[in-house]
């Protein structure tokens, strides 16, 4: 490593642009200039940006891109971004954010080679097998370690457009050691050197975000409602930004709104409907995430390379987008249904009476493929899944045959 | 009345918390602790969370994650996540629960990972908002299963800063806060020795004696002779507990 982080390197003259864009990734992070530059170019018009998340993906992520995670774990991520990443084999991105909720499965997807660590777990569950596993046999190089305050202050730095931050966090911990990003300091202000530190926390740049909205117009006006975490700071901190929005919807209804949080379209790059887009995760007011699909892969997928590529070979690589992944996690439109009415109550919007969130923890007996009450057999299954496989083989040929991008629904 | 280890550490955890306190909570023991708290002699404590959350109301369902639906359920106003924090340093958090895969004599935590950096056994999750709880809140409360490995002579990885190697070195350091307070486990209650800051028994849980604590420690506690037992729950409390707080014991049902 760069002994400064903090000093762009020079490309070399037999290095191709990849390889300089992945040796770079821990300097761009800190990067002011380049940053800035990016949002120079970017368009300044109002323009319809809608494409699929197929196109976004293809267009904006680059091997050894820094790209954040969003939301707070499954409320309201990126986890099918995720997906068409790994479907699309993007290579040596580096992955942050605070937290990093479903680390496991970009992860797992080889789709990660360095990480900037402020939390990657399972929450009441524990720990993320997968990013043990890949940490201790060092298939992901870990660059720096965080605090979640740490990493959001790096955030709101860069959205406040302020070099660095000073803060209490961090300091006299062991993270600092290995953080070649923050540099603890006595106070600026008071002359008393060794008293009063602070932890001087730089702004921290990623170079893609895909954050999960509920409403946005087709110039990428976007609004949040129920937990931002660091969405809002992170629209302005990212070079590129994508929308994947639950609604696409007029621009009269954003600039009608009187409430939520909202991310201007200048900062935008491409604005994608996804109605249930953050499936198995939750969105606000929308549906509730699907805990046992989520327990299956911390618990279960997580543990082995053998389990975990069972579980991307049937709900990733023979998903097209996130429609099929509804269809398989609970046959479309009855999962629609009952996650919107289990959200409705959790958030106290509706008043229906008792459900059963069912706190039941899944055993391996659902494992290794997902199995409907109704359905009879473990055979059924693995026919339903082959015939599912070749529906789309055939898809996929008839729309290369019509030159068809693949698009919105 | 029967109770279960995790109820008593709920119920431990409920009497770390006065009354009219804002307490940072994540998910898991501490937030039935903080319910319970709410729900007997703590009724006008204030309950947010990382995900920003300010008070929002409960009707007994447990949150999975801190950006659960019912950590923001009615909320009536949501942080972002550097305000959640800058609420930590301005002085409008009193109490912040920590758990820990370790947590040393000195009260430091780790969450990050067993071994060495550069060769870990375990990784675990990282700091999450553990190190900024400690560093900002003020006062902590740490909560762990006491063994001989969780409960080491010193932490492999300092991830939330306690008392550091003791003395004044977290003074020093001018951290704000007081730095950890009470350590509960299902042995005992602990505090910090004014001086040294060595972790030091308040009481032992029924049934515990030095002995036990010693054989699951990595270090020696402070233990005086005159010991106080752990005052239990009572009948009252416990139905409130089982019925109100936790009613399908999600997190005080001992795992079968």
């Amino acid at each position: 490593m760069e002994k400064n982080v903090f000093k762009m390197p020079d490309k070399q003259a037999n290095e191709t642009e990849r390889d300089y864009h992945i040796r770079t990734s821990r300097n761009r992070l800190v990067d002011t200039n380049s940053w800035r530059e990016v949002h120079f170019k970017k368009s300044r018009n109002r323009i319809n940006k809608c494409m699929s998340l197929k196109e976004a993906v293809q267009e904006f992520v680059i091997d050894g891109d820094i790209i954040s995670d969003t939301g707070f774990s499954w409320v309201r991520g990126c986890t099918q971004a995720f997906f068409e990443m790994i479907r699309q084999e993007k290579r040596e991105l580096t992955l942050m954010g605070a937290p990093i909720g479903v680390g496991g499965i970009p992860i797992g997807g080889g789709i990660i080679g360095y990480m900037h660590n402020s939390y990657t777990g399972a929450e009441m569950r524990g720990i993320d097998k997968m990013f043990h596993r890949s940490i201790k046999e060092k298939k992901v190089e870990p660059l720096s370690e965080w605090s979640h305050g740490a990493q959001a202050l790096g955030f709101k730095a860069a959205q406040m457009g302020v070099p660095y931050l000073a803060s209490k966090v961090m300091l006299g911990s062991d993270m600092v050691k290995h953080n070649p990003y923050v540099k603890i300091s006595s106070h600026a202000f008071k002359d008393e050197p060794e008293k009063d530190m602070v932890c001087l926390i730089p702004a921290l740049y990623p170079d893609i975000v895909f954050i999960h909205v509920q409403k946005a117009d087709k110039y990428g006006n976007a609004m949040i409602w129920g937990p931002v975490v660091n969405d809002i700071a992170l629209s302005v901190a990212s070079r590129k930004v994508v929308i994947t929005c639950e609604e696409l919807v007029s621009e009269d209804e954003i600039r009608n709104n009187t409430s939520g949080n909202s991310i201007p379209f200048m900062y935008v790059d491409a604005v994608v409907e996804m109605p249930f887009g953050n499936v198995p995760g939750s969105v606000p007011g929308y549906y509730y995430w699907h805990r046992q699909w989520w327990e299956q892969g911390v618990r279960i997928a997580f543990q082995s390379d053998e389990n975990f590529n069972k579980f991307l070979d049937y709900w990733v690589f023979s998903c097209r987008d996130h429609y099929d992944f509804v269809d398989k996690l609970g046959g479309g439109i009855r999962e629609i249904v009952k996650r919107n009415k289990l959200t409705k109550v959790a958030e106290g919007l509706n008043d229906i009476g008792v459900i059963d969130y069912d706190y039941k923890e899944v055993n391996s007996e659902q494992y290794p493929y997902w199995r409907y009450p109704w359905e009879e057999s473990y055979e059924q299954e693995i026919n339903r899944q082959t015939e599912t496989l070749l529906r789309l083989k055939n898809l996929e040929e008839f729309e290369q045959s019509q030159n068809n991008k693949g698009g919105i629904i | 009345m029967q109770t279960n280890p995790l109820e008593i550490l709920a119920y431990c955890l409920s009497r770390t918390i006065n009354d009219n306190e804002i307490v940072y909570v994540g998910t898991g023991l501490p937030l039935v602790g903080a319910l319970l708290a709410k729900a007997t002699h703590a009724p006008n404590s204030t309950l947010v969370y990382e995900s920003g959350a300010q008070d929002p109301l409960f009707e007994g369902k447990m949150p999975w994650s801190v950006a659960c639906p019912w950590t923001y359920y009615k909320a009536p106003i949501i942080l972002d996540m550097p305000n959640s924090f800058g609420q930590c340093a301005a002085g409008y958090v009193d109490l912040g629960f920590l758990g820990g895969a370790q947590i040393d004599k000195y009260g430091n935590v780790n969450t990050t990972l067993i071994g060495t950096y550069e060769e870990p056994k375990v990784r675990l999750t990282g700091s999450g908002g553990g190190n900024d709880l400690a560093s900002l809140s003020d006062r902590s409360v740490l909560v762990g299963l006491q063994t001989k490995e969780k409960f080491p002579e010193k932490v492999d990885f300092i991830t939330s800063p306690g008392f550091l190697n003791g003395g004044d070195e977290r003074e020093k350091l001018d951290l704000f806060g007081q730095g950890p307070w009470r350590v509960i486990t299902q042995l005992g209650v602990y505090g910090f020795d004014d001086e040294t800051k060595r972790m030091k028994a308040i009481s032992l849980h029924p049934g515990i004696t030095k002995d036990i604590v010693d054989m699951c420690t990595g270090f020696e506690i402070i233990i005086s002779d005159d010991i106080t037992e752990t005052e239990m729950p009572d009948e009252t409390t416990i139905n409130i507990l089982r019925n109100k707080v936790d009613p399908f014991g999600v997190f005080t049902k001992m795992p079968l």
